[in-house]
């Protein structure tokens, strides 16, 4: 199956998948927290592999990723990006705001692969249940650098089976009045072998 | 006409004076550079994968080390760049992601770094400079009036390097 060949309800069904998945995320971040999370529209893009590190927000700008890898009958990859200051204020509020634990610390980047795998745990939950599948999350492996440099780890696994992506991202952002907003993407891309066994199980496949 | 031109992942591009080529943000990736200091022609190629596996298309040759670095120098070579006066350049092939990977001469950058030394040490085409692995993100800028490869990073002590 290539991602060209995807029709409108098909794009839908995943669409929807992802929002309910991102809903569960949201739950677990907004209790981590300890206030209210956001959600976005999910956007749906299939692209080129090389228009990925436009789309999140270009190449260069520095950004704290977290990826995972999808396993199970459904493979793919989960990659979570923080602007740098979001990031640094997502820390802030986890560790207590008076030690500025920088990223790239053992504890602030552990601490930022935790926060991915709360959030790819419950996203991937809800799809497993959804689909009566288990989806497991990978260890979580974290970046600081620019948006291209995180990304490309991901797209070189990609890119072995193709040249597109199809990517399933949520923003999201905390609800926090007096401080600037914790920011955040979350994008799932599915592997495109097994995109046909998501499709099939929710009845999306013609 | 815009002289800088930018090298997008999986592609790689043949350019001459005072063209720039720039790839932004490598990681894992390896941008692979020649250079032809007479004609001031080159190349600058956003390779992700050390060579193509059977079943793959050959229709993105810039997507693998080997045969990118194969098809610029052929066009190079094609444009009348002398073969013994081409030189190379190697820049990235990084692990980005903190746990440090369980075996480190396996990862897909260190094997893009390898196939790169390999190829171009199968061609007779002297590699000049390099600045790989670590775990950091690279900028690539290749002036062809000067030959220069200037490096951009964003992290650590020094935010640019030349080649």
């Amino acid at each position: 199956m290539t991602f060209s060949s995807l029709d409108a309800l098909q794009l839908d069904t995943l669409r929807e998948l992802s929002n309910i998945g991102m809903g569960h995320a949201a739950t677990a971040l907004s209790q981590l927290l300890r206030r209210g999370i956001s959600l976005h529209v999910p956007n749906l893009t299939v692209t080129d592999i090389a228009e990925v590190p436009t789309l999140l927000g270009g190449a260069e700008k520095v950004v704290a990723g977290v990826t995972l890898d999808v396993l199970g009958e459904a493979r793919g990859n989960i990659l979570l990006i923080f602007p740098q200051q979001s990031a640094e204020r997502l820390l802030g509020a986890l560790i207590g705001t008076e030690t500025t634990e920088p990223l790239e610390s053992q504890l602030g980047a552990s601490t930022l692969c935790e926060v991915g795998n709360i959030l790819a745990s419950a996203y991937l939950t809800a799809l497993g249940q959804m689909m009566k599948m288990v989806l497991i999350p990978s260890v979580p492996r974290m970046a600081l650098d620019m948006a291209g440099a995180v990304a490309d780890t991901v797209l070189i696994e990609l890119s072995q089976s193709g040249d597109r992506a199809l990517m399933l991202e949520t923003e999201f952002h905390d609800n926090q009045t007096g401080h600037d907003p914790i920011r955040g993407h979350f994008f799932l891309l599915p592997d495109p072998e097994t995109l046909h066994v998501i499709l099939k199980t929710v009845g999306g496949e013609q | 006409m815009n002289d800088q031109q930018r090298v997008g992942i999986s592609e790689y591009r043949i350019a001459g004076a005072p063209q720039k080529l720039i790839s932004y943000g490598l990681g894992s990736c390896v941008g692979v550079i020649l250079y032809e200091p007479e004609l001031k022609l080159g190349g600058l190629a956003h390779t992700l994968l050390p060579e193509r596996r059977p079943g793959m298309g050959e229709d993105r040759p810039g997507k693998f080390v080997t045969l990118a670095i194969r098809r610029m120098l052929r066009e190079l070579l094609e444009l009348g760049a002398e073969r013994d006066r081409i030189t190379a350049r190697l820049c990235g092939g990084a692990h980005m992601f903190h746990p440090p990977p369980d075996d480190p001469a396996h990862t897909v950058g260190q094997r893009n770094i390898r196939a790169a030394r390999k190829t171009l040490d199968e061609l007779g085409i002297e590699l000049s400079g390099e600045d790989v692995g670590g775990r950091i993100g690279r900028t690539v800028e290749f002036d062809l009036a000067t030959g220069k490869v200037l490096l951009r990073l964003v992290r650590g002590q020094d935010k640019t390097r030349e080649l």
